[in-house]
This record gives C-alpha cells, structure tokens and sequence, in this order.
C-alpha cells in the first residue's frame, strides 16, 4: 500500500528533512554524548575523560544494582498486573456505554493524567498518611463499632491507624494511581473494535457471560492488552518521583540510584552507564514482545 | 423499552457501576483533598483549621510563581506547536512511503518514550552547554530557546504515534480520486489530508501541550533562575512544606487545563477523546 | 432487539470545512490570549534599569527554601534599588548539578560548608573582594577561620546548623540523648526517622562508635553499613529534611534532623524538644558565595555586605530560626532566640561538634554505593 520514496522525491524530501534533522541534531546527539560518557571516568569534580572503559558498565552488572533493577521491574510488573485487573472492567464499562456517556467516562478517566504528577503524589501522601482519609474513615466506623460493643461491656482496644505510606504498599499504590489511565485506553480501544455480534453469538448459544469473556473477548483483545501492559510497565520501572516521596527505606528503585548518581555522587560515566543499561534491558523487553506477537499473528494466519 | 439491561448494557449493572465508582473515588480522591485543602487557614498542609481565600491572593501576588506560569504556557505553546506540525510530517512519511532504513527511523522515534528522563535532562544540559551554548541573557522568548527544543524532541514521537493512528483509516482512493480529478500534491495535503487528520492533530496537540506543561525532570536541568517554569517552582516550594499557596496555583492548574480540555472537545464533537483513547494514549 | 449497540460516528473526513476553520479560528485566538497574557506579565520582569555600578539592577540568588526574612529582599531592594529574583534549591548536589556545568546567572548562592571546597576545588566560586564587605567584622571569631575555607577568601558565613535528635517528649521514655536511640535500638521501633543524605547517616554513625567525621576507616564504613541495615525494621523513613514536619504531624516521634528545624516546629508544638546527642555530632554552615560568570559581581557583593549588617541579619534569623554566625545580630535578637538551647547548644555539647570536609570524588563514590547497598538490603 505504501509506494517507494523515490515516486516522489520531493515529496519525501520535504516530509522527511524537518524531523529526520531535529532528531539526529537535538536528540540523538545529546543522547550520543551521554552514551559516551558511559565509558569514560571522572578527572576531576567537573570533567570527564572518555577513554572507551567499560569499567562503569561492569560496576554497574554488580549484584547490588542488578537486584536493585530487578526489583524495579517486579515492582512494575505488579504495578502492571494490578493495572490491569482494576483497568478491564473498567474499559468494559466505558466500552459498552452509551455514544455521549462514552466521551465523558473517557474524560474522567483521563483528567488526572494532565495534573502535575508531584502535586498529585502528595495529594496521595494527604490520603494515606497516619490521619490522612483512609485513616480517619476507618477510625470513625472503629470507633463507632467500639462505642456499640462498649454498651455490652466489652470495647475494643484502642484504634491502631494502618501504617499505608513510606512503604512499598504506598508505591505499588501510587503508581497504580499514575498508570491506571495508560491500561485503561488501549483496553478500550482494544474492546471498541470487537465485533459485537460475536459476543452476542456466543451469549445467544448458551455461554454465561464470564464463559463469554474467558473464551471470546479476552483472547480477541489480546494486543490491546499487550499495548496497554507495554505502556504501563516501562514507565513504571522508570518511575522516580513516586518511590522518593511515597517509599519508605526499602522501596529505593533504579531510577532513584541513576539520579544519585548524577547528584549526589557526581559520578556522571556510571549514573550514564546504570541508564543505558536499563534501556537495553527495556528493548530487549519489547523485542521480545516483537516477536512474541508476530509469532501469534504467523499461527493465527497458518 | 423494558428496563432490565441488556446483555451487553454492562454499564447497567451494579457490580460494574460500584467498581467504576471506587476506581474514580481512587483516581479523584486525592485532586478532591488537594483543591479542598487550599482554602486550608493553616500554614502546614496537614491538619484542617478554618476557610480561607489568603493563598489564592497569595498565589496571584507570588511575582515569581506568575512569571514561571507564564514560562510554562509559552514553552507549551511553542512546543506544541513545532511538536504537532513536526509529528504530522513524520508520520506522513511513516505511513506513505517505503524506504530504506525505516525501520531503523521508527525504532529511533521509539527511543523518547523508553530513554530515563533524567538521562535525558544530563544530555541536555550538557548539550547546551558545551556544544551549542545557549546564551541565557537573550530577551525573552528566545531564552527559554534550550528549554523548549528539549520538550520537542521528547513530545514529537508520541504526537506520531497519535497522528499515525489516525492516518492509519484513511482510505487511499479518496487521495486518488483528487489526484484524478487534477489536484496537486500540495491541495491534495491540504484539503484531503488535514481534515482527516483532524482529530488526531488536536489529540497530538493536546497531549503534546500536556507533556510539557507537566514536564518536571528535563526541564530542571535545562532551566535556570531567569527561566524557571511551573513545576520546577512547585518542586522547589513542595519540597520542603507543601504551603497551601502551592495548593491553591495546582488547583488553578487544574481548572485551567479543564477548561481547555472542554474547549478542545467542544470544537472537535468528541473524536478527539475517541482518537487518543484509540492510541492507547 | 437489544439496544446496547452504539450509533455508527460520522466519518471525520466528511466535516465540513467551515468547522475546521472555525476550529483554527478559536485555536489562533486562544494561543494568541495565552501569549500575550504571558509577554504581559513578563514584561514585568524585563530588563531592569542599569544601577550606578554599570550593571543591570538585578540578582540571582539561589538559595534554600525559607531561608530569607520575611522582609529581606524588599528591604535590599529599598536600599539599593537591586531587585532581587530567589530560586530554590533542595539539597547542595542539587546546586552543584546546576553550576557544574556551566553558572546558567546566577549571582548568589548558599552552599554548605563541604560543598564550599567542592566548589573551590572546581573553579564554580570566585574569590570575594573582601574590600566590598566591611560588614564582615560583624562575624564572630570563631567563623573567621574555619577549616574549610581559610581566611574567608570564598564564602561568608550565612547560618551554622548542627544536627541532632528532634523527639515529641510525651512519646519518649526520658530524654534520648544518645544516637542509640535512631541507629541501634528497637526501643522506638517504626517511629523513627533518619536522614537520607549518604554524608550525614555515615559520619554520624562513625561519630556513634566512637570516631571522628574525618577520614573514616574502611572498616568503621562497613560496620555503620551493618548497623544500620540491622536497624532498617525499625526506622520508618528515610527523610529528605522534611523530618521537622514529620514529626509535628505525628509519623514519626524521634528524627535525626538540624536544630534550626526542629526549633521552627517547637514553635507550633510544645510538646516537641531537640537534643544534640553526648557522642557528638555534625557541625555544618551554610554560606554566602559568588559564583564564577556571575552576571552582576558587584550587585553580588552588596547584598552579601547587606546580609552581614546586624539589623539585617536579625530580621533573617528571627524568621528563619537558626543559629547565627553574626555577633550584631544577635546583640539584637530577644531573649527566646539568645538563650534558646535548641538554637546554642551549650559550650560543652559543642565542644564534641566538628565539621566533615570533602575527602575526594572516591569517598563520595564509597559513601554513595555504602548507601545504595543500605536501602537496597
């Protein structure tokens, strides 16, 4: 369907020159720069010599920062799981509600997204602190319940507020809150284009509504869910702000060392090199995803 | 019309509606405490003490904070501009032709979305500061010049993707019926395409102005004190105490960007939440 | 026939122009509004007249976060005419981040002490006209000369800090005098916190077992490393200096944090007390430097002569609360500030106090990774 460049040369040259050139000029050469500095070390507080070293890339496939990177994709993949099954009934609703309802169930949905993700995580710290409101809610029904059982002679013990903040719950939790909207549109948009006369077909001979989902839906809106757990998981493992103001004293994740990295430790070649190191881990991720799915789609076709 | 749902009327039936519910009490119970607790008559952002207007007429005579807004809405502006109209040609380009090397392009647009942001902040900032100095005393808008470059190079690739789903549906006899019928490439771009593209050309602008209106990490490092945006200044002053004069400018923010929100759905009947749902975005 | 199925939507190709147009029309106007509201206010900050000494009436400075007086930049401005723009900063990496690469205007900034002698060490500082700051006699002695910057050539005293034990007092059993009760003691289990700074945790803790700040053995490190990976269960969080607001909210009961903190909050909560521990503790100060390529030098140096005035500095420090190194300040300050114990620690508790320095990029390195490995056990 797509015709060959050279059908309309100044055509493509005209598409083509304007981005190509931003690109290579004002992303992929800065990037090239700290891809260099991967290799090389510091001379003095404020220099660095590049000298083709792998020194820092070895530093960096230590244990102890290899542990730290695998702990940041376990907290995403839970991060993503979560997503996921808050997400699907979720898109399910929006997907089958009425044309105008649609629009602004997606809107609600997407509102927080465009906030300031640091206003948002402390508004998140307000909500799960020791008196935030999951607190104070619980505390009143508590004690509400204690002044009842107190009438037959037997109150309880005193309330103990749930510990929800400076721990991995409270990061699991933010950055499900941050990333719910990522899953919940490609599921969507997965869930939009099914035929529904495939489900009613299914619902007609007999199959329950669950049955429908396991057998029908879910295999149908397999790459959207791919999509959506792609878009969910590789922020998540990037993510910074969310483990730093939410996370308690085991809850550091790799892009919290990067950072330290290029600040308080002022040793920029390995912050350079824990960095890369990610991406690569990351594009093997997706490559893998690649030909995962292109296997699928070669069996579907066979 | 009877009143029982039918089959496929999930969002009739209460188990998905009390799910729906406690999924956007989640997502909104927080932005509710925020906006609430800016009327808070305590300095510290804690504990509820009494009504009052003191840190919205805080907020409006913070000099410093209204010059980062403003820095913040210029730099989206800006940005998005070049953004929308350099993600339209690439994706153009993407879905027209065939030539070597795409591949290779499409993976180097895929680079923004997975690069660390602060790997890409470092970069930049060393960017302009060894190889093109950007000189910080030019007058304004040219000295934000480093801070805008940098939100393009990051927010192009995802208004592509954008654009690029929405080019996807574009029926190619339409494009040769016009060539037929005698019109030149330039009319046929003009008339034809763009207003196909129409919906995603706003939902890319929009998310390329929220991109970098909220963008906090590159823009720290490629900032400085004459060229301080919004959430760089908000890091500054959460960071320390959360004062509810912060409170009250997010909640500005807030009702700033829902108010454009509106306006962009207004103009374009609704497609645009259809089309960036439909990127996944 | 079930009606759950959604009308078909107009294909967008069929939109009529005029809506497109209309629809660039309200763009333009918008983005026009937007940009000229924003010119209008930045047209407040243009440029500004040029003073007397050749250069722009204007300055950068950079630094902590409500660490001026309530008054003092409007009260330089009525002075000298100079309007003066604040940025902040979180931490002193954070600020050599930003220079280290090149100064992007600033004129002032306030560092650390051991960020002083990074910065000297790395070109980012100039040496000050000490001709240009009569008001540094107002100095007390013993900040004439200090080990990190001798002869006060780079930097002028801006406040000193010493950091020690913030407790609620109705939480504790007596008075936790000891850096026990933060780093090796489950008495006070998940009610604890301890400052995140890498620095900070582990000279303290050399300091708990006995040593000095300076020039820590390799294997004093580990064993702070092992104490306080053993003492992780009971620590609650690993603060960011908010730990003053942590404890008046009631998270935690006992923190390591700096007295000038804990005494702003000692203000709002009597309940509250500060303690510097008998094993010793840190000394830090933060002070006044021009860095190098300051746009306005001479603009630079009077505000620092202005900040070393005693009137001056006492609206300073009667807002900010901490200790000042300026004898006419204090001359000026009321008695709760002067005789505050949790602002001067007594003469003997001082006396165990010492300041760190910066031992080189490779002990920044250790203490970093020592850290890296604490949080990830």
């Amino acid at each position: 369907m797509d015709e060959s460049w050279r059908k309309a040369k100044a055509v493509f040259a005209t598409l083509s020159a304007p981005p190509v050139i931003w690109l290579v000029v004002f992303f992929l050469a800065p990037l090239a720069i700290i891809w260099g500095y991967s290799f090389g070390n510091n001379k003095s507080l404020t220099e660095i010599a590049v000298d083709g070293t792998f020194a820092n890339y070895v530093h960096a496939i230590k244990p102890l920062y290899m542990g730290i990177i695998f702990k940041s994709f376990w907290f995403a993949l839970i991060t993503t799981a979560l997503c996921l099954v808050v997400g699907f009934p979720v898109a399910i609703a929006i997907t089958f509600a009425s044309q105008r309802s649609k629009a602004w169930l997606l809107l609600l949905i997407m509102l927080p997204f465009w906030t300031n993700l640091l206003i948002r995580t402390y508004a998140l710290m307000a909500v799960l602190r020791t008196e935030g409101y999951i607190n104070l809610t619980l505390a009143f029904f508590y004690n509400g319940l204690s002044r009842l059982t107190a009438l037959t002679g037997h109150p309880l013990a005193m309330f103990q507020p749930l510990e929800l903040l400076h721990n991995n719950f409270a990061v699991v939790f933010g950055l499900v809150y941050v990333q719910l909207p990522f899953m919940v549109l490609p599921l969507y948009a997965a869930l939009d284009r099914l035929d529904r006369s495939l489900l009613e077909a299914s619902l007609d001979l007999g199959a329950g509504h669950l049955t429908t989902f396991a057998r029908v839906v879910i295999p149908l809106a397999v790459p959207g869910i791919i999509s959506g757990v792609l878009v969910t998981l590789i922020p998540s493992v990037g993510a910074y702000l969310t483990p730093d103001l939410l996370g308690g004293p085991s809850s550091q994740m790799i892009a919290n060392v990067i950072e330290r990295q290029f600040k308080t430790a002022n040793d920029w070649p390995f912050g350079a090199a824990l960095s890369f190191l990610l991406m690569y881990m990351t594009f093997l991720a997706i490559a893998v995803q690649t030909i995962l799915s292109r296997g699928r789609r070669g069996r579907r076709e066979a | 019309m009877t009143d029982t749902p039918g089959p496929l009327e999930y969002l009739r039936r209460w188990p998905i509606r009390a799910w729906l519910a406690v999924v956007i009490l989640y997502l909104y119970a927080p932005l509710v405490t925020l906006m609430a607790f800016s009327f808070n008559a305590s300095k510290r952002n804690i504990v509820w003490r009494g009504f009052t207007l003191d840190w919205y007429r805080a907020a409006f005579a913070d000099q410093d904070l209204i010059v980062a807004f403003g820095n913040s809405l210029t730099i989206a502006l800006i940005s998005t501009v070049v953004s929308v109209v350099l993600g339209a040609l690439t994706a153009l380009l993407l879905w027209r032709f065939r030539f070597p090397a795409k591949a290779l392009l499409e993976g180097a647009l895929g680079l923004p979305i997975v690069v660390p942001e602060i790997c890409m902040g470092v970069a930049m900032l060393v960017f302009f500061t060894e190889v093109i100095p950007w000189p910080t005393s030019l007058a304004w808008p040219l000295n934000l010049g480093a801070i805008i470059i940098s939100h393009i190079s990051f927010s192009f690739s995802f208004v592509a993707i954008v654009i690029r789903g929405c080019l996807a549906s574009f029926n190619r006899e339409l494009e040769e019926a016009a060539k037929d019928l005698g019109a030149g490439e330039w009319r046929i771009f003009w008339d034809v395409l763009v207003p196909h593209m129409q919906p995603g050309l706003i939902a890319g602008a929009l998310l390329a102005f929220t991109l970098s209106l909220d963008d906090f990490v590159i823009t720290f490092f490629t900032s400085g004190p004459d060229t301080t945006t919004f959430p760089v200044k908000v890091y500054s002053m959460v960071r320390f105490s959360v004062t509810p004069e912060v409170n009250a400018a997010s909640t500005i923010l807030i009702v700033l960007t829902v108010a454009l929100t509106a306006f962009a759905l207004k103009i374009s009947g609704g497609t645009v939440v259809a089309v960036e749902a439909g990127e996944g975005l | 026939m079930p009606d759950g199925r959604p009308e078909p939507s107009r294909p967008a190709s069929s939109r009529p122009t005029s809506s497109r147009r209309s629809l660039l029309a309200g763009l333009g106007a918008a983005a026009a509004g937007i940009s000229l509201g924003a010119a209008g206010l930045q047209g407040c900050a243009r440029r500004e007249k040029i003073g007397a000494n050749g250069e722009e009436q204007k300055l950068n400075l950079y630094n902590w976060d409500t660490y001026t007086g309530k008054t003092t930049l409007a009260d330089f401005k009525a002075a000298t005419g100079v309007s003066v723009r604040m940025s902040l900063f979180a931490s002193n990496d954070e600020l050599f981040a930003k220079l280290r690469a090149g100064n992007p205007g600033f004129d002032v900034i306030v560092p650390s002490n051991e960020y002083v002698t990074r910065l000297r060490i790395a070109g980012l500082i100039q040496p000050l006209d000490l001709a240009k700051i009569p008001n540094r006699a107002n100095m007390m002695p013993r900040f004439r000369n200090p080990p990190f910057d001798p002869g006060r050539r780079y930097s002028m005293p801006y406040t000193w800090l010493v950091l020690g034990i913030g407790y609620r007092k109705s939480k504790m059993d007596g008075v936790p005098d000891s850096w026990k009760w933060v780093m090796d003691s489950d008495r006070y289990a998940g009610r604890i916190g301890v400052f995140s700074e890498a620095d900070d945790m582990i000279e303290l803790g050399a300091k708990y077992l006995g040593y000095s700040v300076r020039h820590i053995p390799p294997a004093v490190i580990d064993q702070v490393a092992d104490m306080y990976i053993r003492q992780k269960p009971y620590i609650k969080i690993f603060h960011h200096d908010e730990g003053q607001d942590l404890l008046l909210s009631g998270d935690i009961d006992i923190v390591m944090e700096y007295n000038g903190d804990i005494a702003q909050v000692m203000a709002e909560d009597p309940d509250l007390d500060f303690v510097v521990p008998r094993e010793g503790s840190l000394l830090n100060s933060d002070c006044l430097c021009i860095p190098t390529g300051a746009p306005r030098p001479d603009n630079a140096h009077r505000f620092i002569n202005f900040v070393l005035d005693g009137r001056n500095g006492a609206e300073i420090y009667e807002t900010i609360k901490y200790p000042t190194p300026n004898a006419a300040a204090l001359a000026l300050m009321p008695a709760d500030y002067r005789d505050n114990p949790v602002i001067f620690p007594p003469a003997n508790v001082m006396a165990r106090c010492e300041y760190a320095d910066f031992e080189g990029l490779d002990r920044a390195h250790l203490f970093d990774e020592t850290v890296t490995r604490i949080f990830a056990a």
